[in-house]
């Protein structure tokens, strides 16, 4: 006989040394709050889904009055709209794939559920770091060529900055706030999530390769 | 009616604790990470307790919750360091039917079990609770004949592991 079968008899035997709880420590039990990484993944989605929506809502004012006075104001009205509608559908989606996890389902079926919900949430962050990096290109690009008129939008001249320098400070300064956003974002969101689902992954990736 | 749903669950999930408590010690080292781990399993239990409609039996459908908790949900504390508890597996055997390497033999495989990956480990978890392939693939949506596979590739590993 071999050892697993050996192990399985002796198995139930064993159950008198397991711990008992009585009903009591059970029903508080049920009182407490789950702290699993379904719940992180909800929680840190919807702190995701705030932080962009907040990013354009909380424009400040003298920002939004040197793009209306740069003749961007129908441009920008435009694709503000464009890009809430975006944000809804993704909102939509990310509620719709977390609401299709459940324990009950089995093993595989959940762990894709989860990962499908991630997903969701990190074309969000793309969409967003893409949208980003696209629209900083576009607004240098058209700045550039009208420097002349943001230098008076921006009244450089009264804080006594030439117009020659003005141009690549102007450029430089931009470029590297905007790659420095992108980089720490990026890395916060490898952090993260590479601590909270490594571990569902890989064995996600073990189930796959049962199948194979 | 929410009071009476309580005192059903509670009920039956006290009845069929063992469950839980073996696969707690399975997955997890300490008694700090077991407790933490059980508690888990109760609250996710406890949330899909209203769906059961018993059309399987209530441990039957403990099984696939606690085992996905296990799995799946539960994030590993930082408290559950890697040790390996011992004492925590013994195998009370009377004493004139078994020697002392049969039993030496049931704590090495367990042991063995217990290194295995998370997903071979609930595999065989199912097998010793006599749980057939059927059972075992819908639990992890698998197919039977690739439950079967695996788990006599893991029968492999484990005779190598006790027979080197």
């Amino acid at each position: 006989m071999d050892e697993l079968e050996l192990l399985k008899q002796k198995w139930q035997a064993r159950e008198q040394d397991l711990p008992t709880l009585s009903y009591n420590d059970i029903y508080k039990l049920i009182l407490k709050k789950s702290s699993s990484i379904v719940k992180w993944i909800f929680i840190i989605g919807v702190l995701e889904l705030c932080f962009w929506i907040g990013l354009v809502l909380l424009t400040p004012e003298s920002q939004m009055k040197v793009m209306n006075d740069m003749g961007l104001k129908t441009a920008s009205v435009i694709t503000n709209i464009i890009h809430f509608a975006i944000i809804a559908v993704f909102i939509w989606y990310f509620y719709r794939n977390y609401r299709s996890i459940q324990v009950t389902d089995n093993t595989k079926m959940l762990m894709k559920n989860i990962l499908k919900t991630r997903k969701t949430v990190r074309y969000f962050v793309f969409y967003n770091l893409a949208t980003y990096a696209v629209s900083s290109i576009v607004i240098v690009t058209y700045f550039y060529m009208n420097s002349g008129r943001l230098y008076s939008v921006m009244d450089f001249a009264s804080r006594g900055i030439s117009p020659e320098n003005f141009d690549n400070r102007f450029l430089i300064g931009y470029i590297i706030v905007s790659v420095l956003f992108i980089g720490i974002l990026m890395l916060f969101y490898w952090l993260i999530y590479g601590i909270l689902l490594g571990r569902l992954k890989r064995n996600y990736k073990e189930l796959k390769r049962m199948e194979v | 009616m929410n009071k009476e749903l309580e005192h059903r669950f509670v009920t039956q999930l006290e009845e069929n604790q063992n469950i839980v408590h073996k696969i707690c010690r399975l997955y997890t080292n300490n008694s700090d990470a077991h407790n933490d781990l059980f508690q888990e399993i109760t609250i996710q239990l406890w949330r899909a307790f209203p769906k059961f409609r018993g059309d399987s039996k209530f441990s039957t459908w403990m099984y696939r919750v606690a085992l996905n908790t296990a799995i799946t949900l539960y994030r590993k504390s930082k408290r559950s360091v890697k040790t390996q508890d011992f004492e925590g597996v013994s195998f009370k055997i009377s004493s004139e039917a078994y020697d002392d390497t049969v039993e030496e033999q049931l704590k090495l495989m367990y042991s063995a079990v217990k290194n295995l990956n998370d997903i071979d480990k609930a595999l065989v978890f199912l097998y010793l609770e006599d749980k057939n392939y059927k059972e075992i693939s819908q639990t992890l949506g698998i197919s039977e004949v690739n439950a079967r596979v695996k788990m006599n590739r893991i029968k492999e590993k484990l005779r190598k592991v006790l027979n080197p």
